[in-house]
Order: C-alpha cells, then sequence, then structure tokens
C-alpha cells in the first residue's frame, strides 16, 4: 500500500474524515440536523453541523474502504469525489441568490475543501497508471 | 519537469479558472463573456495536465497564460487613455480576484516558459516515492487553495455564498410575490 499514491491518498484522506466526522459530533451536541449557524467550532477554526458530520463520515468511509481493497478502487474514488467537489463547486458559483448555492468559500474549511479536491483529483487521475491497468487487466497482484 | 512540478501548474491553472469563471456573475457582458471562455479553457487545460504524461500543447498554454493579465493590462490603459467612465469598464472589476488569477497565470507561463526553452525534451526522471510525492502535492494545494479561495470570496458569486456549516432549507417569505 505504501508505494501506490492513490492507496495512501485515499487510506489517509478517509481515516482523517471518519476522525473530523466523529470530533464534529463533540460541537454538535444538541443542535439540530440542519443547523444554519453553530457557535462552537471544530478545533476553534471550522464550523459544522450534523449534516456537515454524516457527510464527512460517508466521504470518509468511502475513501478509506477502497483506499484499504485495490490500486483501481482507490484511484477510481480519489477521482471521483475530487471531481464531485470540484463539479459541486463549479455549480455552485452560478446559483447565485438561491439556497442551492452550496459553494461556501470563505473560512478556512473552504481552503481545505478545495486544496483536498484537487489533490485527490490530480492523484486519481496522474498517479498509478500502470499498476491500475494490470489491476483491471488481473495479471500481476498489487504489492501490499 | 518533476511530475510534482507539472501537478503545480495544474493546479494553478484550476484555481485561475475558477476564479475567472467565478467572475463571470456580475460583471458586464463583453468581460463575462471573456472570464467564461478563458475560465473554461484553463479549467479544461489544468484538468488535462493532471491525467497525461506531460503538460498538454505547451506552447499554445504559456500565450493562453499570459493572454488574460495582458489583456487586463491593455483594457485598462486603453480606458486611462480614452477617459471611458470608471462604470461599467475594467476599473470596476473586482482587483483581488483578478490579481490572484493572474498570479497563477503568470506562474503557469513562467513554469512553461522555462520548459519551451528547452531544446529537446528532457530525459524521463524517475517517478518520485509515494510519500514524497503526497507532500509535493499537499504543498502546492496549500498554496493554490489559500490564493484561490479569498479570490473567490471576493467575487460577485462570492458574496452570496453560505458559509459552511449553515446548509439548510430556507422558505423564502417572498415565493409567489413576483411582479
Amino acid at each position: 500500500m505504501f508505494s501506490s499514491p492513490n492507496r495512501l491518498l485515499a487510506t489517509g484522506f478517509g481515516a482523517v474524515y471518519v476522525l473530523v466526522g466523529l470530533l464534529g459530533f463533540t460541537v454538535t451536541a444538541g443542535v439540530p440536523f440542519l443547523a444554519t449557524s453553530n457557535g462552537t467550532l471544530l478545533l476553534g477554526l471550522f464550523q459544522v453541523n450534523i449534516l456537515h458530520n454524516v457527510a464527512h463520515l460517508i466521504i470518509g468511509a468511502l475513501l478509506l474502504i477502497c483506499g484499504l481493497s485495490s490500486v483501481s478502487a482507490a484511484k477510481g474514488m480519489n477521482s471521483g469525489i475530487g471531481a464531485v467537489y470540484l463539479l459541486l463547486g463549479l455549480v455552485g458559483l452560478f446559483l447565485v441568490g438561491t439556497d442551492a448555492n452550496i459553494l461556501a468559500i470563505n473560512g478556512a474549511d473552504n481552503v481545505l475543501h478545495f486544496g483536498s479536491a484537487i489533490v485527490l483529483l490530480a492523484v486519481g487521475l496522474g498517479a498509478d497508471k500502470p499498476a491500475a491497468r494490470a489491476d483491471s487487466a488481473g495479471a500481476a497482484p498489487t504489492r501490499a | 519537469m518533476s511530475t510534482i512540478n507539472r501537478t503545480h501548474v495544474a493546479f494553478a491553472a484550476v484555481g485561475a479558472g475558477l476564479i475567472h469563471l467565478a467572475l463571470v456573475v456580475g460583471s458586464p457582458p463583453p468581460f463575462a463573456v471573456a472570464f467564461a471562455l478563458v475560465g473554461a479553457a484553463e479549467l479544461v487545460w489544468g484538468v488535462a495536465a493532471m491525467a497525461a504524461p506531460r503538460l498538454p500543447l505547451p506552447r499554445v498554454a504559456f500565450a493562453g497564460a499570459l493572454l488574460p493579465t495582458l489583456l487586463w493590462a491593455a483594457v485598462l490603459l486603453a480606458e486611462v487613455a480614452l477617459g471611458t467612465p470608471a462604470a461599467g469598464g475594467a476599473a470596476s472589476l473586482p482587483l483581488l480576484p483578478l490579481a490572484a488569477a493572474s498570479a497563477l497565470g503568470l506562474f503557469c507561463a513562467a513554469v512553461l516558459g522555462v520548459r519551451l526553452r528547452r531544446s529537446a525534451p528532457p530525459a524521463p526522471r524517475p517517478a518520485p516515492g509515494a510519500a514524497r510525492y503526497l507532500v509535493g502535492l499537499f504543498a502546492g494545494a496549500l498554496v493554490v487553495a489559500s490564493i484561490t479561495t479569498p479570490a473567490l470570496a471576493a467575487t460577485e458569486a462570492g458574496r452570496y455564498a453560505h458559509p459552511h456549516g449553515e446548509h439548510s432549507v430556507v422558505v423564502d417569505p417572498h415565493h409567489g410575490d413576483h411582479r
């Protein structure tokens, strides 16, 4: 696993997102599912609500499972989640004035989200190409 | 060029593309069209650069990376020379996003320029180890994200954005009240 950037990234990010999702519940106790604001910030920086925590848990679990399984699964999930993040942000730019404008482009968490999106996309698209082809062809086994 | 450097250029192109696309909202129509075309091209090229084994179309990309900054400067100078009113002109466009997009574009142009000066394609370098590759990418992504995110927030689109933690169902009291 440690020789594959995709598996390393998916496993690492997955574990971090699951942890962040769980930690988020410590600052959203008693807060409604879709709270419009939350005075307590996670790690003093990031504002979350319960929906956000659940999203972090789901994304983290998907990345972790794929990172622990194979190079092609990790590569696919990294590319997919990176692309979804970027597309959501892009679409959100043009839904101005509506509540569907989910691109939150103020705050520390958004720097992290945008940075995460482009790293996921770059590694998913750019790394592990020969290994992923061998994987899907069912040829050489992936090195653990 | 190393894989890490190539990916940093791709990040910068994606960042510049998003900023230019965000500037479409709220800009006068001629500028909005230009921002849409430039932003879409930068975004597509940046994603292609992540997937391809080398930077795609380096000569075209070099010119394309310089073009937005040069056009912005040229239009500003023309407005000053002709005494065009500021409202609806280039001088009324938000400075921070344009400056940030220019910085990212100039970085891409600089790296592409160095690449183009080589008379022959560089000898293939061994791929970096996975950990070093990821650390290099994280560092580049953090720098680009730290420039791009505040620039996006300073656009018209950014002013309507909801901060994280505030996703909710909103009942619009004026719904159906169109006159």
